[in-house]
């Protein structure tokens, strides 16, 4: 319990840490947000107007304490892009970063992570090739050529899938909407999937690789117990908590990446609204989504902490004696 | 070096096809010609905005009939593609984009206007060959202070002969010599340092970094020190600002207006905020282009406009290197398309007059390549906002696409007469315009916007009504009379080319900062649910779904419908 109690005053330390490095860092950075905005037909009292909009001609120390009030009250105020409350922007765009990563996080892990157990197992075999391949494919070429590839050849050679969006012009009704979005989302989660897989199966190979050699995998098999057993209660349980880790570090990351994806299939997602706000240097929307980034990071590392003291009962010994 | 001629051959085929293209659209008409109001539409029910960011997937939607118009297209394999399919007719314009290299002249050695004249004339000898490398004939040469498009446009005729050999002369002349190492040391003994041309790295902009390092080879042939710096954009304009450095890259999109030379070269635009970024300072071009800026006709500002680009290529703040070429593409099922050889297939009028050559209804698919960012008309300044709200929201003047001379629209006709201290406008409005909610357009709509923006210091049009001194209008007669505070040809372009807003929806507008007019429900006279964004043009919004499409049906009630024309009659 104290161990957690420390754990979340750590966590709430990085995120103060966050709020007000996202603040400095943001107007320490070269570049102006009124540039994305204004053009040689405005004159500077025009731009002067634009920046009092914006409240961007008060002092510092009025602006940082406005920020905050936005930020831990989840208002977060306008967008400087688009004049929309920013919670309102992020809104519309997270249901669809949510429906391309979360399936392609979990299908992905799940092919990789069978995979690579079984490559472990028959080493020399078909699989375990296959995997050492598109460990390499995935490695090897830039995802935005694939998912080109993908679309050249799903959407318009066979085109079994739609080329774009989220959704069809115009929408169909009713229950064949959802539908619809899973049809149009089905192209690129499956390109993220043949893009995620590979890595994932490789990583899990080599720790079964090595897990299946120890001390302890092989007194478990000298002990007579069914191999399966021998396979997920004993090797897998064994490299349970650095998979987990990895899965869980990796969301924030996956979300900040997910741009290209969007770019090429023209999704409204999270990532590129984050990639523009930060180009725009809109303040507003770059200091919420990288706030809320900085959230998922924290509190997936506290999920990583929790499922560590779940999985593995030496580290729950150490937290209760601790 | 044979597949390159045949490159070069090819690509100048196309291009040239593209501009025969225009001719062939609209043969027989000419800019004097020209009647607007000759044009009856929409002939189509329903639009979509597509927003569709890839490009490569936009054209394979082009392909299969996901969508019909494509703006925006500027990579040569992209224009090469469409040129060759069997799917696609291209359109080609010179556009008011323009690519310059900018020195600061607030330092030594690109104070030096003899330095920047021989800088001009070794560019002046390569940049058509430049051009022709890195954009396949895509891109024409700029050696021009407005575009060629522009109808201000001045020939530098008397210009420095080009080369390196005769810039070294020039140089030699004006007393400049070099030191052993090849460098340049200026009369007064001073060797020229080492300097920079800050341009964008490759992975952004790699045109710009490749112009950078070809200015800088050339200018190294005459013995100036100089090499490319690729720095981060934002980092670059931060620097520009500051004026932390010596040369730059950097390009504009201006407008028919050549007001915006004031802009760019009027002393008292060299502040923060300020577009004059090289900081030039001349007392003879500050007062052409401040005459230019207020010039009371039009044969005046053509004469201040003249003179002002004769200055500058004498002054060379800049170097001029290309200009794009407006490129569009729309599938060749579709009849009705208009273009001109200085507008593309993208217009309005194509937009009214769209039919599918089988006949019958069918949706006109329409790509935007980027979000669209906001729909509140007071505040968007993006390109592609604009291409939406444009079809929703019209001005009293339009544009002869031939000439690009003012043609009448809401107002059917208008008086300029000299004032007190300004020009007064009286635009006579069109009787029975109807907003698309039904209800009718007044001047008072006129007067009411003009008003609104000026009260509220709104930034986005803050320029075009800070002059304005007081509006009057005449129901009856259906005049709005707009008295300035001073006296400027410009004043009919800016006031004539503002979108009017509807007074009975912006009078309710609570915070227009905030204000998003595509999500407030309003009802139109005929009981049919609509949303704030009502304006006159030829289609009505519906409805939005960010970063998918932008639905609008025909407006019915559009001047140019049939409904109008009856009316006319």
């Amino acid at each position: 319990m104290i161990t957690l109690l420390k754990r979340l005053l750590g966590s709430a330390a990085v995120l103060v840490v966050v709020l007000v490095l996202n603040f400095f860092l943001f107007r320490i950075m070269p570049g102006d947000p009124l540039t994305g905005i204004v053009d040689p037909r405005f004159s500077p009292e025009a731009k002067q107007q634009l920046a009092a909009q914006w409240g961007l001609d008060r002092p510092i120390s009025e602006q940082f304490v406005v920020y905050i009030r936005e930020m831990l009250s989840f208002r977060f105020g306008l967008s400087m892009m688009t004049g929309v409350p920013v919670w309102d922007e992020l809104k519309n765009r997270v249901p669809n970063t949510v429906a391309l990563l979360l399936p392609a996080l979990v299908l992905s892990s799940a092919l990789g992570l069978w995979l690579g157990v079984k490559a472990a197992l028959r080493r020399g075999s078909i699989i375990e090739r296959v995997v050492l391949l598109s460990g390499a494919i995935s490695f090897s070429f830039p995802s935005f050529f694939v998912q080109l590839l993908l679309l050249m050849c799903f959407a318009y050679l066979w085109p079994i899938f739609p080329l774009r969006g989220t959704t069809s012009i115009p929408p169909p009704a009713g229950i064949a909407y959802l539908f619809d979005y899973i049809w149009h989302m089905a192209l690129p989660v499956f390109s993220l999937v043949i893009l995620g897989f590979g890595g994932f199966a490789l990583y899990i190979r080599n720790m079964m690789v090595k897990a299946m050699g120890e001390d302890y995998v092989l007194m478990a098999r000298a002990r007579g117990l069914p191999y399966s057993r021998v396979v997920w209660n004993h090797a897998f349980r064994g490299i349970l908590p650095p998979v987990l880790t990895i899965l869980l570090l990796s969301l924030p990351g996956v979300v900040s990446g997910a741009v290209i994806t969007e770019t090429v299939f023209s999704l409204n997602g999270v990532g590129r609204f984050l990639l523009e706000a930060t180009n725009s240097h809109d303040y507003p929307a770059a200091g919420a989504a990288f706030f809320l980034l900085a959230l998922l990071t924290v509190a997936c590392n506290l999920g990583a902490d929790i499922m560590y003291v779940l999985v593995d009962p030496r580290v729950r010994r150490e937290s209760s004696r601790g | 070096m044979v597949k390159k001629i045949f490159y070069y051959v090819r690509a100048s085929i196309l291009m040239v096809l593209m501009f025969l293209i225009p001719a062939h659209a609209s043969a027989g008409v000419d800019g004097a010609s020209f009647d607007i109001f000759s044009y009856r539409g929409p002939k189509m029910k329903d639009l979509y905005y597509v927003i569709t960011r890839d490009m490569d997937a936009a054209l394979l939607a082009m392909s299969t009939k996901k969508l019909d118009v494509l703006s925006d297209i500027y990579r040569p394999g992209d224009i090469e593609r469409l040129a060759e399919s069997d799917f696609a007719e291209l359109s080609a314009a010179s556009s008011f984009h323009g690519f310059f290299v900018t020195f600061n002249v607030r330092k030594f050695p690109w104070d030096q206007t003899v330095l920047r004249q021989a800088a001009s004339q070794v560019v002046d000898a390569s940049r058509r060959q430049w051009t022709r490398d890195l954009f396949s004939g895509y891109c024409e040469p700029l050696s021009s202070f407005l575009p060629h498009i522009s109808p201000y446009y001045e020939p530098m005729t008397e210009r420095l002969p080009p080369g390196a050999p005769s810039a070294r002369r020039h140089l030699a002349d004006a007393g400049w010599t070099w030191d052993r190492a090849g460098w340049l040391v200026a009369p007064d003994g001073r060797k020229v340092p080492p300097t920079r041309i800050l341009c964008p790295p490759s992975s952004v902009a790699a045109t710009s970094t490749e112009i950078a390092e070809l200015v800088s080879e050339a200018l190294r042939a005459i013995g100036v020190p100089i090499e490319a710096e690729p720095i981060d954009f934002q980092a670059m304009l931060a620097r520009v600002d500051v004026h932390d450095f010596d040369a730059c890259t950097n390009a504009w999109t201006m407008s028919r207006d050549p007001d915006v030379l004031y802009s760019f070269y009027h002393s008292s635009m060299d502040v923060e905020g300020g577009y004059n970024m090289s900081g030039i300072a001349d007392p003879e071009l500050d007062s052409v282009l401040h005459d230019l800026r207020y010039a009371p006709d039009e044969p005046s500002a053509r004469a201040l406009a003249s003179r002002a680009q004769k200055i500058l290529s004498e002054l060379m703040p800049v170097i001029p290197v290309y200009s794009r070429y407006s490129v569009s593409a729309i599938r060749n099922d579709w009849d009705g398309v208009f273009t001109t050889d200085r507008s593309t297939s993208d217009n309005e009028l194509t937009l009214i007059s769209m039919t599918p050559k089988e006949g019958g209804e069918r949706p006109i698919y329409w790509n935007i390549s980027e979000e669209i960012r906001t729909l509140n008309p007071l505040v968007s300044s993006s390109a592609y906002d604009w291409t939406v709200l444009g079809t929703i929201y019209s001005s009293m003047l339009s544009v002869n696409p031939y000439t690009f001379e003012d043609l009448p629209w809401l107002a059917e006709s208008w008086e300029v007469t000299p004032g007190e201290r300004g020009s007064i406008f009286t635009f006579k409005l069109r009787p029975d315009l109807k907003w698309q909610d039904g209800r009718p357009l007044t001047v008072e709509d006129v007067a009411f916007t003009i008003e609104f923006i000026k009260d509220n210091n709104i930034p986005r049009f803050f320029d075009t009504v800070k002059d304005v001194e007081s509006t009057e209008t005449d129901e009856r007669a259906g005049t709005v009379r707009i008295t300035m505070a001073n006296t400027s040809y410009w004043h009919l372009h800016n006031i004539g080319g503002m979108p009017v807003l509807p007074k009975h929806i912006l009078r309710n507008v609570p915070d227009w900062r905030a204000w998003q007019p595509a999500n407030r429900p309003h009802t139109a006279l005929d009981g049919t649910k609509l949303t704030e964004l009502i304006g006159t043009g030829p289609f009505t919004f519906r409805e939005s779904r960010t970063g998918e499409y932008v639905r609008m049906t025909r407006n019915e009630h559009y001047m140019l419908s049939g409904i109008g024309e009856a009316r006319a009659k």
